[in-house]
């Protein structure tokens, strides 16, 4: 049944298949780059599997030492994670709050200053690129010890990341209702308030739910650094190798992390 | 017979994307209590003449005229004076229809209640108003998205209705609606047109011929971005409907070419 053409075309398919001589160096030559890459990093990582056997047992050393738990200081851990928790929400927020203009600002399609647009998203790859721990860390030197500074941190890194992704999602809207809303007469600003807003809302609040628990996360270790919260314990315990201290931290922080995470899951489910 | 002043008139508008004309000396005047109906191909500069009268792209040439002002000239609240009716209906998904109607209203209250969306009591009836007269009062609480299409079309012409226009644009309104709520929908725009009492003027183009001779006033027939016919609706025969469309229906030898036609009678 096969015509001549179809069996041309079965030929030219089964040498595409098969490869030239050059598509078969190429490949070569790409698996090559791959294999260098990671023995290069694997070097500068300096990974060293002998270290971590020998290391092992000294974990499990001080696993054995932690029991009991310190219970004894858990209303002194409560305070620290309230205030880990605390910083988040103050930093998440003020963060959500300053990401709303300058996403309009860095949305090609709705800024009402094109030439803005660029500065805009440099600014806040600027600032997405830099950790909050850095920020934290210069913000201790700025403003002192404590959790202010960690809530500062927070806030410019959050506010660089949000504002990226609420004008990534305003750049992929459906434009017609602001279209619509523009052609009764409203303002701009009020077109995109009445025609916009209510749509992008329920993703906004979801996504600063979603920062919010990422946020504890992160600043658990601002302490590390000055800045505040249960980290600030954390740091002071592995210094004084007080490990039933250190593991009762760390698995408090684990419930209330694991406890977030429900709570910010249920109510972005029913936001969405 | 005195000429008397017509509503709305489009002279000479011409517009160029990347310099192809998509509409080319394009002009036609629209009187009050009119229904104005615009065939044509696609890609005969329909959607690009609607987005220039909206006043939502400018115009390179020409200008629209409404009531003696150059709707170019028309800054933020004066646009109330034209409503929009969009193929895709255009209502904000997650507020009520009754909100949507009251969007109507932005170009006359202060921007503040267009932020919080507290609207006066006088607003609100006359939204309701708005949406008793398309039939959908009962739906105004429901969100706008849980409507169907030919209810969504109906709020959105209740919305152009609370802005208290002076003329409604309608960019193929029934496009993607079916044959019979399709006509539900140009009843509704012919009967609004035809009320006497408000003399709004309604633009609209369309995709189907006999809904033109059946609802409109008078057909204006576009092809090449230029105006081929403008006749009114009763007289709008075959003949006419091959210089909008072209003849290439009659069989393989006929010109394809709405603008050759033209050339040919």
């Amino acid at each position: 049944m096969a015509s001549a053409d179809a069996a041309q075309a079965q030929l030219l398919f089964e040498t595409r298949l098969r490869g030239t001589p050059r598509s078969r160096f190429k490949l070569v030559a790409i698996l090559f780059c791959i294999v260098v890459f990671y023995v290069v990093c694997w070097r500068l990582a300096q990974v060293d599997p002998v270290k971590l056997v020998n290391g092992l047992p000294k974990l499990g050393h001080w696993l054995a030492q932690a029991w009991p738990p310190n219970v004894a200081e858990l209303p002194l851990f409560g305070l620290r994670i309230a205030e880990t928790v605390a910083m988040a929400a103050i930093g998440t927020t003020i963060a959500t709050l300053l990401a709303i203009p300058m996403a309009v600002l860095a949305s090609r399609n709705i800024t009402p200053f094109p030439r803005l647009y660029y500065p805009a998203r440099w600014f806040l790859n600027a600032l997405r690129g830099i950790d909050s721990f850095v920020f934290a860390l210069l913000f201790v030197a700025a403003v002192g010890l404590g959790p202010f500074a960690g809530v500062l941190g927070i806030a410019l890194h959050t506010w660089g990341s949000a504002a990226k992704f609420f004008a990534d999602h305003i750049e992929n809207a459906q434009l017609g209702p602001l279209d619509a809303v523009r052609t009764t007469g409203a303002g701009r600003g009020t077109a995109i308030v009445f025609a916009l807003l209510p749509d992008v809302l329920p993703v906004l609040l979801s996504t600063t739910l979603f920062w919010w628990e990422f946020n504890v996360r992160a600043s658990t270790v601002l302490g590390v650094v000055g800045a505040g919260g249960i980290g600030l314990e954390l740091k002071n315990s592995m210094d004084l190798l007080d490990f039933p201290r250190l593991f009762t931290i760390i698995a408090l922080i684990l419930v209330v992390v694991t406890v977030l995470d429900q709570i910010s899951g249920w109510l972005r489910k029913r936001l969405v | 017979m005195t000429p008397t002043r017509s509503l709305f008139e489009v002279r000479g508008a011409g517009k160029a994307f990347n310099g192809v004309a998509a509409i080319e000396n394009v002009g036609f005047a629209v009187q009050r209590g009119e229904f104005v109906a615009v065939l044509g191909p696609s890609g005969a500069g329909k959607t690009t003449l609607f987005r220039c009268l909206a006043g939502l792209t400018s115009m390179d040439s020409g200008a629209a005229i409404l009531e003696g002002r150059d709707v170019a000239s028309f800054r933020g609240r004066e646009r109330r004076h034209i409503a929009v009716v969009f193929q895709q209906f255009n209502l904000v998904n997650r507020l009520s229809a009754l909100q949507n109607v009251l969007a109507g209203r932005l170009g006359y209250v202060p921007a503040w209640r267009g932020w919080l969306r507290r609207f006066s009591r006088a607003d609100v009836l006359l939204a309701l108003q708005c949406l008793e007269r398309v039939g959908l009062l009962p739906q105004a609480a429901q969100r706008a998205d849980t409507l169907s299409g030919g209810q969504q079309q109906r709020v959105a012409i209740a919305r152009a209705l609370a802005q208290q226009p002076d003329l409604i644009i309608a960019d193929e309104p029934v496009a993607s609606l079916d044959p019979r709520i399709g006509a539900g929908i140009l009843e509704l725009l012919r009967s609004i047109c035809h009320s006497g009492d408000d003399g709004i003027a309604v633009i609209c183009s369309l995709h189907q011929p006999h809904f033109a001779r059946q609802f409109a006033d008078r057909v204006v027939g576009m092809a090449g971005g230029r105006i081929v016919v403008d006749s009114v609706a009763t007289a709008f025969d075959e003949r006419a409907l091959q210089y909008v469309y072209g003849r290439d229906n009659d069989g393989p030898t006929a010109p394809a070419n709405g603008i050759q036609t033209l050339a040919l009678a």
